[in-house]
Parts: C-alpha cells; structure tokens; sequence
C-alpha cells in the first residue's frame, strides 16, 4: 500500500445513503476531493447539503444499521470505508479527530473536564494518571484556558460557550492527530469568541502540522481560513476549487446565489438581497437532472434531464457542476 | 419615510433587574432612545448583552423594574399588568421571535394562526375576516387557497417564519419588535426574509426595533444602529456612520471580528480577549473598561454618559475614537 505522500486524506466516489421509511436518502452521492498534508479545506453549503454527514462519514462515524456507505475514504494509506469499527477506533484520536458544533453536548455535563482530557490520553497513548495529567494541562494551556491547572477540575457548565470549544479542541488535539475535522466549530459562539477560537485554529494547524476541514454555512469563515473550498448541494459537490477561484470566478449558479444572498457588512444598509426562489430539495424526490435546477434562473430543459458531471474549470483545481456556466468573470486573476 | 421629530416609541433609563440580593442581575440597567416612526433601530450585541430582554421589557412580557416606556404619548409601565388599556395598546406593538417553529402551534391551520388576534379582539368576523387573513398570506408569499389549511407543523422554519409575520401585521400594528427573527435560517431563506420585511415595512408603514447578533443583517435592515455591551448602550448613530467610523473601542472590536465573504477581507489581527465579565457583578465605571486597551482609572471611577460626536451618533465614552471620515 502505498500513497503520494503529499496528499493526506484521499475521498473518491463516496456515497451514504440511509434507508428511510419514505425510500433510500441520498445524503451524500458521489463526492471526492482530496486533501494535502498541512492544508486546510472548507466544506460549505446549506443545511441539508450532507456536509454534517460527509465529515462524519469521513470519520467513519455513520450509524451501524440503515445506512450504506460506497467508495473510498484514504486516510494517510488506511482505508476507513468497510473496515471494522475496532479498526477504525485504532486511527481515531492519533490519524483524525472531530471538533463538534455544540461544546456543551459533545462534553459530558458531569464529569470533569480535565478527566474529559485525560480519558483519551490514557486509553488511547497507555498513559499514568499523573503523566496524563500533566499533559491534560498542558493541552488545556495550548488551546488558550487561563489558569489551566485550577479549571482541570472545572466542570464544563462552569464554563462559557467559549471556553467549552476550546477544551472540546484541546480533546481533539489529546493524540497529536493529523487530520482535524471541524463541524461548524463556531456556529453558536459571537463573533468576538468566533475570532478568537479560528485564529487558534490556524495557530495550531500551523504549530502542529495538521490539515484541517473546515465544516460550516457561513462563507465568511471558510473565505479568510481555507486554501479550498468545496460546495456542496444536495448531497454532491457543485463546485470545488480554490479559495479564490470560488469566490470570484465562480461558474456555478448556486456557488453565486450562496454568494449574493448573504448580507456584507461593506454593503450600505437597507441594500436590497438578491435571493434564489424556494428552498432546497427533498433528497426522497430527487430528479435525475441538476438538484439546483428547479431553482436556478439559467436552467435549460438539458438541466431537468440530466445530471451535470464535475468539469474542469480554466484554473487547475477548480472545477463545476454546471450545463449552463456562468460566463468567466476574470477581475483580477489568481495571484 | 422616517418622521425624526417625532419618536413613535420613547424609552428613558429602561432597567431590568432579575432576582434580588446577592444573586440580583441587572440584565437591562439603564437604556435610552427613541424610536421615530417609520424607521429601523438595530439593537446589536453579544450573547447575554440584554437586547431580547430589552425587546422583551417593551412588550412587558418581562417586567421592567424601572424607567418609563412611552408609546405614542401613553407610558407603558404605569398601565396596569394584564389590564385592558395594556393589552389595547399591544394590539399597536406587536413582536416576532427567533424559533419560528416553536412560536407556531404546530397543531393548528395556518389561517387559524393568522386570524387568532383577530377573532381576539373580534375586529372582524365571516367573510371579511377570511379575506384579511387570504390577504395576509398573499402578502407573506404563501398561497391561502393551496396552504391555509394546512398545519403548522407542515412547514419549514423560513415559511413559519413568513407566518408569524402574517400574524404579527394582523392588527395592523404600528411598531413590529423583531427578536433574532433570522438567525435560524440559512442564507438564501433569510435574504428572503429579510427583503420581505423591507417591503412589507414600506407597504405597511411599519416602525421596527430590529435586534440580532449578525452585525451584516442588522446593518442590511437598520437606518440607526444601537450597540449593546452588558446592560447598556455603549453607541448609537446612523447606519453607515456607525459601521464606517465606530466611536466606541467596543463597537471597533465588534465590527472587526465581524467576517467578511471575502477571501481579501484582512485577517482579524486585533482581537478581543477574554469574555464579557458577569452581569452579576459588573465592573465600577465604563462596563467595558476590564477589556478595552484604552481603559485609565477614570474609566473605573465614572460612568461614562452618552456623548453627542456628530449628528444623531452618540458614544458612552470618555476617550470615544475620532471619527474623521476616510
């Protein structure tokens, strides 16, 4: 088994599909991209898009039963779809760990956090109780909690939304793990504490030699943070490319609708939104043209009836899913 | 079009204290401003900064425990809780909240929903009142014919969202408090949203108190801007002004974690540290002062008041940051 060294996370033709009372739900179809050692990668879309369920299926996260999962996740040379859930519990924690939206459920309300760090360090690396602890406040020092060795006994509902995310980051980062996926790691905190929280995302990626994937709606985060940026809808990839390619040559009609709707503080106020018709699809009642389709103003009869593959764009990398580009707008080129 | 000499809505040294003693919090503690009739006023701020309970403390679905709220000329808090002249004049101020699917009883029909205040107060009856409520829907973007009969529980939260706006223009109110009524939707429902309330302010001629955390949203929607930090009001001025050149070091602080959709927008290098202090126990003087670089010890002898620095935009602080435009 070998693989390029460079490229850490290699994801091809992956599709989870769960199996619902009302039919199959596509939640993710086909996706692949890959991602380099050191890099970050931003995953935006809606909700309902399957970002949520393709990171965890990157995890190997997916729950046992309904649910198939076809394709390949490579993880530094491991493969994570179809392996055994023992197998994969041997790469959680040192190969990837996940950063989840809500600190306040994905920690355990009474027990404290210290222990919290501790569990991972002991289970997964054989630690002693007092090398774990040391190290446990160690952690808790790097991810930025001040007087770490006092809030080590700390219960997490002592604690602000804040610095929840910080001790949920410093859990991640327990195994020196390669690959950290982060969930909408900021949704729900204010913008003062989302500054802060990505700012030591960054620190830490570049301190530790990680790559990051960065899940989230808001296309401020990924814009400032990510090298790429992979849009999703309904289930599939409408548009990858890099950071720059995806905000101002984008080909495709959803990439700019995402784009223009979102309100700017740089706008004057009262400035009028421009907005798509409807909202998006149900995966049980999916077409077999282009999902965007019903709602895109450029939709042709081709668009209905057949399913746009990814293409490639005139940058390397950046590539669409799209009958009807949008014509390229090329303001200033990719510096 | 905005009327700026006379306030529609009046609110002196507005305080709302939770609890008594040692465990008293004072989540409002002390806001004043005005609102003229046919504007926008945005309320920003952080999570825990009092802006819902202000909203809130208007409607008196809190109670304030002190300062006076003039509506049209008639002081609010001196009305009698529960009384008739209370709940007549609500009629004219009516509210719409974050959660659009838990403020809808997901086991009544839409037109039900809409025509509650209605058949509340009776206004109308039989066939009138079914029209208004048909006209409403229209107006909202939902069809009455296809969807009036439908539950609430059958419907997205940006739909619900549009059907509490049918509800809240049912008695043609004058002054509509918008609690967070976006932050749940994704973006391309709440551009939708967001355009709807603007047009339906002009067609309506609506005043709105429109409070959020989205610095970008509030800005869209808002011709003031009021920004809040711990119980207080630390700036309040026009729009653009107020964005272009904050006078507060908070409001500068705010307005640069703010993220911008842009890969060339510069990357935050001044953040702010730490978190807001507890409102239980607040710092002496300028409630900002524990975290701003500008702080001296007058900040922590004195209050600052509010300051006039151009027209309309006023700053609670004693070193306000010079506004001289770019």
């Amino acid at each position: 088994m070998s693989v390029t060294p460079e490229k850490l996370l290699v994801v091809n033709d992956l599709s989870t599909t769960f199996a619902t009372a009302g039919g199959p739900l596509p939640a993710v179809a086909n996706v692949s991209f890959d991602l380099m050692r050191n890099e970050t990668i931003g995953i935006v879309g809606e909700s309902g898009s399957g970002k949520t369920v393709l990171s965890r299926t990157i995890m190997g996260l997916q729950p046992r039963t309904n649910v198939t999962v076809t394709g390949s996740v490579l993880l530094n040379g491991s493969e994570m779809v179809g392996t055994t859930e023992s197998f994969k519990r041997g790469l959680w924690g040192t190969e990837v760990a996940m950063v989840f939206q809500d600190p306040m459920t994905s920690l355990n309300p009474v027990m404290r956090i210290g222990k919290q760090i501790d569990e991972t360090l002991r289970v997964r690396l054989g630690m002693s109780k007092q090398d774990a602890k040391a190290r446990a406040i160690e952690l808790l020092e790097l991810v930025g909690i001040p007087s770490p060795s006092q809030r080590y006994d700390a219960f997490p509902g002592q604690l602000s939304g804040g610095m929840r995310q910080r001790v949920v980051i410093a859990i991640a980062l327990a195994c020196s793990p390669k690959l950290l996926m982060a969930d909408e790691p900021t949704t729900g905190l204010d913008v003062t504490i989302q500054a802060q929280i990505l700012n030591l995302l960054d620190e830490l990626k570049e301190r530790l030699h990680m790559s990051v994937v960065l899940v989230t709606h808001d296309l401020g985060v990924v814009a400032t943070r990510t090298s790429r940026i992979v849009v999703m809808y309904a289930g599939r990839i409408v548009e990858i490319g890099s950071t720059r390619d995806v905000f101002a040559n984008h080909r495709m009609p959803y990439t700019r609708a995402l784009l223009e709707s979102s309100p700017k503080v740089s706008n004057a106020s009262h400035t009028r939104l421009i907005t798509i018709p409807g909202r998006p699809p149900n995966l049980l009642k999916l077409t077999q043209g282009c999902s965007f389709a019903p709602r895109c103003a450029y939709a042709s009869d081709k668009c209905h009836q057949e399913r746009p593959e990814l293409q490639q764009a005139d940058q390397p990398g950046h590539s669409f899913a799209c009958w009807n580009p949008l014509p390229i707008t090329r303001g200033d080129s990719a510096s | 079009m905005t009327d700026t000499t006379r306030p529609l809505l009046k609110v002196r040294d507005l305080k709302v204290i939770f609890g008594k003693g040692h465990h008293a919090v004072s989540a409002v503690a002390g806001v004043s401003f005005d609102i003229f009739e046919g504007e926008t006023l945005g309320l920003v701020g952080e999570s825990g900064c009092g802006k819902s309970t202000t909203g809130k403390a208007l409607m008196r679905i809190v109670e304030p425990s002190s300062g006076s709220i003039e509506l049209d000329g008639t002081d609010l808090t001196e009305l009698k809780r529960g009384g008739r002249q209370l709940r007549n004049i609500r009629t004219r101020m009516q509210m719409i909240f974050q959660d659009p699917i838990s403020s809808l009883n997901p086991r009544r029909r839409v037109k039900d929903i809409v025509a509650e205040p209605l058949d509340c107060w009776k206004t109308i009856s039989g066939h009138e009142r079914d029209v208004l409520v048909s006209d409403l829907l229209s107006k909202v973007g939902i069809d009455p014919a296809v969807y009036g009969n439908r539950y609430a529980r059958q419907f997205s939260g940006g739909q619900c969202q549009r059907i509490s706006i049918a509800r809240s223009l049912a008695m043609r109110p004058k002054l509509l408090i918008c609690d967070e009524m976006v932050s749940a939707l994704d973006v391309s429902v709440q551009a939708q949203i967001l355009n709807l309330l603007e047009d339906l302010k002009a067609e309506y001629g609506l005043t709105l108190l429109f409070i959020a955390h989205d610095l970008a949203v509030v800005k869209n929607v808002s011709d003031r801007v009021a920004v809040m930090y711990l119980g207080k009001i630390c700036e309040i001025g026009p729009a653009d002004a107020l964005y272009e050149a904050p006078a507060h070091p908070y409001t500068k602080f705010l307005l640069g974690a703010a993220l911008e959709a842009d890969p060339d927008s510069p990357i935050h290098s001044q953040v702010l540290e730490g978190e807001p202090p507890s409102p239980m126990n607040p710092p002496s003087g300028c409630r900002f002062r524990t975290r701003c670089p500008k702080a001296t010890e007058l900040c922590a002898s004195d209050e600052p008041l509010a300051q006039e620095v151009a027209p309309g935009h006023q700053v609670a602080c004693h070193f306000p940051l010079s506004i001289t435009r770019k």
